[in-house]
C-alpha cells in the first residue's frame, strides 16, 4: 500500500469513529451496565464480577488498549464532529434533526461525566493502589457513598441517560453510515429496535443507582 | 409506493392543495388587499445585507414570482423610497428547473410553487444562505455543478472507437433511477442540511444521490469505483451527519437518505476492497 493520502486519511479517521462507537465503546458500556446491575441482585454477585475484572491479567493494558484509547479517539473526533456542523433544529423541526442535535449534546454530556465518574471510581482507586481483591471493598464504599446524595443521583441519571441514548442512536447512525439499514422502512424499523435497547441499557442503569441508593451495603476484601 | 404527495406531508403546500376559487377567496387576504413582503436585500457579492419592505396589491393565485414581478414594475418600498429592482432567478415556474429556490418563511423551497394565500405575511424572502449571493435573491450555485463533474454524474458512452451497445437494464432498476433522475440541482438539501456551510467542502446530498444514480446504471457502473473515490475523503459521505432534514424539503421526494446510505454501503465495501486488493 503506498502512502495514504489526506483524503483516505479524513475517511479513515471518520469511520473508525464510527466503529469504536460500536466496539469497544459501546460494547464496553453495555458490558459496564450489565455488570453493575448484577448489585440489583445481591452485593455478592456484584463484588464477583469486580474481583474477577480487577484481577484479570495485564488489566492495565486492556483498559489503555480497549477503553481509553478508543474512548479518548471517539471523543476527541466528536467534537471535531461537533465543531464542523451547525444545528437548525429550531428553523427545521423534522425528528430526525432533533436526533442529529442530541446525539452531539449527550456526546458531549457523556464526555464530562465520564471525567466525573472516572475521577471518583477507577482514578481514586489507582491514586489509592488498591488492586485486586481489595478494589471491590474501596469502591463500593465509594458509590455507596455517592447515591446518598440527591447530587450524586442527578448526575448519574444524566450520565446514564445520555450515555445509552448517544449510544442506541450512535448505533443507528452507524447502520446508516456502514450502509445497514438503506430504505426508508428499515432505518424506521431499525431505530425503533435500537430505540428498544436504549430503553433497557438506561433501565438496567437507573435501576442500579436505586438500589446502591436505597440498599448501601459494605463489604470486606474476598481474598 | 415511495412517492408522497407533498399536500400529504402537511408541509410545503403547494401540489394537490385547494385553491380558493373566484367568490370565494380567503377573506382574511382580501380584507387587507394588499401583500406584504420583508426581503433580504444585497447589492453585490459579498457587501452586506439589509432587509426591505414592500407592499404589493393582492391577486388571488398569485405566487411569490408573480409578486416579484409587481415589485420590479413599480420598485418602491412600503416606506415609499424608490429603489433598485428586487433581483431573482427563475425560469420554468412549474418546479422542474430549480432556479427560483430561496428561503421563504424561513424554509428553503422554490418561490414559483409557493402560493401566497398560503403563506403567512409579511413574508419574509432571504437568498439561501448556503451559496454566494450574486444579488439580492440570486445564488451561485456553481459549487453544487462542481461536485457533479467531481463524481463523474454522467455515462461514458464511444470513446475513439464504438464500444456497442450498452447492456439492460431491470425495470425495478429503472424504476429507482427514474425517481432519483428528478433531482434539479435546486439546493434545497444543502440549504436545510447542519453539515454543510460555505466555508467546508462537504458535497451534500444531491452529489451522494448522483452517485448512486449513476453507479446503478449498467454502462454508468464501469466507472462506479472513480464515482466512489471521489467521495471517500473531507467532504465526502462520511461527513453527513444523517439529519436528514435533507429528504424532507426536497421538493422533488428523492428518497435522499436512501441514497446516502446506499453510497454509505458501495463505499464501506470499496474500502475495504482498496485495503485488501491494492
Amino acid at each position: 500500500m503506498t502512502k495514504p493520502a489526506k483524503d483516505e486519511i479524513h475517511y479513515i479517521l471518520l469511520k473508525l469513529h464510527s466503529l469504536t462507537g460500536i466496539v469497544p465503546v459501546g460494547a464496553f458500556l453495555v458490558i459496564h451496565l450489565s455488570i453493575n446491575s448484577l448489585r440489583t441482585v445481591g452485593v455478592w454477585p456484584f463484588q464477583l464480577a469486580i474481583d474477577a475484572l480487577n484481577n484479570l491479567p495485564f488489566l492495565i493494558l486492556i483498559e489503555i488498549g480497549f477503553i481509553y484509547i478508543p474512548l479518548l479517539f471517539h471523543s476527541l473526533m466528536g467534537f471535531y464532529i461537533i465543531h464542523v456542523g451547525k444545528t437548525n433544529m429550531f428553523r427545521y423541526r423534522y425528528q430526525r434533526n432533533w436526533l442529529y442535535t442530541m446525539q452531539r449534546l449527550t456526546g458531549a454530556i457523556t464526555f464530562l461525566f465520564l471525567i466525573y465518574h472516572m475521577g471518583t471510581t477507577v482514578g481514586a482507586k489507582l491514586w489509592e493502589g488498591k488492586h485486586y481483591f481489595e478494589a471491590a471493598p474501596f469502591l463500593i464504599d465509594i458509590l455507596n457513598g455517592e447515591f446518598q446524595t440527591w447530587q450524586g443521583i442527578l448526575i448519574y441519571t444524566i450520565g446514564i441517560v445520555s450515555a445509552t441514548f448517544h449510544f442506541s442512536n450512535g448505533v443507528w447512525g452507524f447502520c446508516v453510515s456502514w450502509g445497514i439499514l438503506i430504505g426508508k422502512n428499515a432505518q424506521r424499523n431499525g431505530a425503533i429496535v435500537f430505540a428498544a435497547m436504549g430503553l433497557g441499557l438506561t433501565f438496567l442503569g437507573l435501576a442500579t443507582v436505586l438500589e446502591f441508593n436505597m440498599n448501601p451495603v459494605s463489604v470486606e476484601a474476598t481474598g | 409506493m415511495r412517492r408522497r404527495t407533498a399536500a400529504s406531508k402537511g408541509r410545503h403546500p403547494k401540489k394537490g392543495v385547494a385553491l380558493p376559487l373566484d367568490g370565494e377567496v380567503i377573506h382574511k387576504t382580501m380584507t387587507d388587499k394588499k401583500i406584504t413582503f420583508k426581503i433580504k436585500r444585497q447589492d453585490k457579492p459579498g457587501s452586506p445585507s439589509y432587509w426591505q419592505n414592500f407592499q404589493v396589491p393582492y391577486k388571488p393565485f398569485a405566487n411569490i414570482i408573480s409578486c416579484l414581478m409587481e415589485i420590479q414594475k413599480n420598485p418602491t418600498t412600503k416606506a415609499g423610497k424608490t429603489v433598485a429592482p428586487v433581483t431573482w432567478d427563475c425560469n420554468c415556474l412549474e418546479e422542474v428547473c430549480g432556479s427560483c429556490t430561496m428561503v421563504i418563511n424561513g424554509k428553503v423551497r422554490q418561490a414559483c410553487t409557493a402560493l401566497i394565500d398560503n403563506l403567512e405575511q409579511p413574508i419574509a424572502l432571504e437568498p439561501m444562505s448556503k451559496f454566494p449571493v450574486v444579488r439580492d435573491l440570486q445564488v451561485n450555485r456553481s459549487r453544487m455543478f462542481e461536485n457533479l463533474k467531481k463524481v463523474k454524474a454522467w455515462i461514458d458512452i464511444d470513446g475513439s472507437h464504438d464500444i456497442g451497445e450498452g447492456a439492460i437494464m431491470p425495470d425495478s432498476d429503472r424504476a429507482k433511477r427514474y425517481v432519483m433522475s428528478e433531482c434539479m440541482t435546486c439546493g434545497c438539501c444543502i440549504e436545510a442540511c447542519p453539515q454543510f456551510s460555505l466555508t467546508n467542502s462537504f458535497m451534500g446530498a444531491a452529489t451522494f444521490n448522483q452517485v448512486r444514480l449513476f453507479n446503478l446504471h449498467p454502462a454508468g457502473s464501469m466507472n462506479k469505483e472513480e464515482r466512489l473515490d471521489a467521495v471517500m475523503g473531507e467532504g465526502g459521505i462520511t461527513d453527513c451527519g444523517n439529519a436528514q432534514v435533507c429528504v424532507e424539503v426536497c421538493p422533488k421526494n428523492i428518497p435522499l437518505t436512501e441514497s446516502i446510505a446506499d453510497i454509505g454501503r458501495q463505499t464501506s465495501w470499496q474500502f475495504i476492497k482498496n485495503l485488501l486488493v491494492k
